[in-house]
């Protein structure tokens, strides 16, 4: 037996080079980016079943959407998706519309989605480039997690923010020593990016 | 192009036409399962599913509960036959997805070469080559099942204990695939767990129920299951001490430790290499590996299994037969692999440029862990 070592490697995220980029955001991203594009070869083997496996959630998705959320691939290709969550009722993100890029590597499911927002939010977990700390994107990814299933936890971190682990650090601390003031200004941010 | 469309379209009618009761689902490739194997934690999923999900260097966990386990266990037969009967049609088109990307990826996955347990023993006739005998295998079990319209009638004979020989109850599977009541597994646990139909011995803890087969089989025969279970709870209070069950359980948490102490060293780990007897991922120890062997996967073994000569065909389907030559081989070796890195640089530098001169000549390589286990 011979294995690709390097495929290997980075599939399993061994051994973390900095904040999980290899198995997470940053290696996801970098080969699953292009989509089938970049690795045209693999395209012929796994990439049909992650197609065949993305099909399936997309129905899945449209016969059974998760609440206040949507999502669709973004113009023709399966690989690229585009969600909307609506802000949560009695939180101050209430009446915002945020929408949110999702990534397939070409491996998926058996590595995470690379999702990013791409409306502006005032949040401590979610960076000023939409990034999200959020463990389940990176090694608490499971080949069982779908789509829904991870638009329903970004809503839930959405409603309760994990302060302790955050992105954004003055937002956290703000989230923490103030929380109306914290309120107050998601709640302008939501006017001002999310309408 | 418009080939593959097709193939698309016609797979979704039939996914509508027989398999949408989402009943053994897997719950990686949200398909019928196929080749089902059931990890020690009871949860199942395909073969190449569990494959594919398994850590090349590292303990694997499982998709739905995050339960660690080292061993890629054996197709549970007993489960495989009883979807054949359960959803005929969708087997079938699963059976024809999976072949083909077999093909294109070159690998195999085990064919059940005359150890298929047919109700009507068609397996004699087909014992000699490897090639047709899955197809010929399926095509007997559709034939039998139009034929006699079984196709959604299971009879107890498909859900039978390998032990007691009555319906599973609370049915547990070991890393060998075989199937057996929670009770009779706990009966014959003893220093070592014994398969009693293919002596293969079962590696790690006590697995767990599949609770999924047992929701199957409580509706599928309801009174044969009640009966079994009020005669389990009788047993259970003549026996208030429950001596078995409390001895298997002290097993099972003892085997945690000496897993989990097992994996804390990794300088003797071979990355992405698989033991082809008891299923070790990645192997840990010295690595023995086939040199008469063609298959492009090959064929390895740990060294506890290399000291007591296993006489399983491969875990993809080698030819491998008792008079091939081994030797040990460390050319996977994790801690080497690291020096190396480390002498060249840059760790993530090294990776890149692994990734480019995969991308350039790896037209045949596999993408990831697709290789041996």
């Amino acid at each position: 037996m011979s294995s690709s070592l390097s495929a290997s490697l980075t599939a399993t995220g061994f051994p973390s080079g900095g904040g999980g980029g290899a198995s997470g955001g940053g290696g996801g991203g970098g080969r699953g980016g292009g989509g089938v594009g970049a690795r045209p070869w693999s395209s012929a083997t796994s990439a049909s079943a992650s197609g065949k496996r993305i099909q399936k959630e997309m129905v899945d998705l449209n016969a059974n959407p998760p609440v206040e959320c949507a999502a669709g691939p973004k113009n023709d290709n399966l690989y690229h998706w585009i969600a909307t969550i609506l802000g949560p009722t009695g939180t101050p993100y209430e009446g915002g519309v945020y929408f949110l890029d999702i990534i397939f590597p070409c491996d998926y499911p058996y590595n995470p989605p690379t999702v990013s927002f791409k409306t502006r939010i005032y949040h401590c977990n979610i960076d000023s480039a939409g990034k999200l700390s959020l463990g389940i994107l990176k090694e608490g990814w499971s080949p069982a997690m779908t789509i829904s299933k991870l638009l329903l936890a970004i809503r839930s971190i959405i409603i309760n923010p994990d302060p302790f682990n955050s992105l954004m650090p003055t937002i956290a601390r703000l989230y923490l020593t103030d929380k109306a003031k914290h309120d107050e200004i998601a709640a302008e941010w939501t006017m001002r990016f999310a309408r | 192009m418009a080939n593959a469309g097709g193939d698309k379209v016609s797979d979704e009618i039939h996914l509508k036409d027989d398999y949408s009761t989402y009943l053994f689902q897997c719950c990686v490739c949200l398909d019928l399962l196929y080749k089902p194997i059931v990890l020690p934690c009871g949860h199942i999923s395909c073969f190449w599913c569990v494959h594919q999900a398994m850590q090349g260097v590292q303990e694997s966990h499982c998709a739905v509960c995050r339960q660690p386990y080292y061993h890629f266990p054996s197709i549970c037969q007993l489960l495989h036959l009883l979807l054949l009967k359960l959803e005929p049609v969708a087997s079938m088109r699963r059976d024809r997805e999976v072949m083909e990307e077999e093909k294109n990826r070159r690998i195999q996955s085990p064919q059940f070469v005359g150890q298929v347990a047919l109700p009507n023993s068609e397996t004699e006739n087909s014992s000699s080559t490897n090639e047709g005998i899955t197809s010929t295998d399926l095509q007997l079990v559709t034939e039998n099942s139009s034929a006699h319209g079984l196709s959604k009638k299971i009879t107890l004979d498909d859900a039978l204990c390998c032990l007691c020989n009555e319906l599973l109850y609370l049915p547990s599977v070991l890393n060998c695939g075989h199937v057996y009541c929670e009770a009779c597994m706990a009966s014959m646990a003893g220093e070592k767990m014994e398969c009693k139909v293919c002596g293969v011995l079962h590696p790690g803890q006590f697995p767990n129920v599949c609770l999924d087969l047992d929701h199957f089989l409580e509706e599928t025969f309801p009174e044969e299951y009640a009966s079994r279970r009020q005669t389990a709870l009788v047993k259970k209070s003549q026996h208030q001490n429950g001596d078995a069950s409390s001895s298997a359980q002290g097993d099972c948490t003892s085997k945690k430790k000496v897993d989990a102490s097992r994996f804390l060293d990794d300088e003797s780990i071979h990355f992405g290499v698989g033991c082809d007897n008891c299923g070790l991922y990645p192997i840990k120890g010295k690595r023995y590996k086939c040199m008469d062997c063609k298959e492009k996967i090959g064929f390895d073994l740990c060294e506890s299994c290399y000291s007591t000569k296993s006489k399983l065909p491969g875990r993809f389907n080698q030819q491998h037969t008792s008079d091939h030559r081994f030797k040990l081989d460390d050319s996977q070796l994790l801690s080497r692999f690291l020096i190396q890195t480390a002498a060249a640089g840059n760790f993530e530098e090294e990776l890149d440029e692994e990734e480019n001169v995969d991308q350039d000549g790896g037209n045949d390589e596999n993408p990831n862990q697709f290789e041996d286990i």
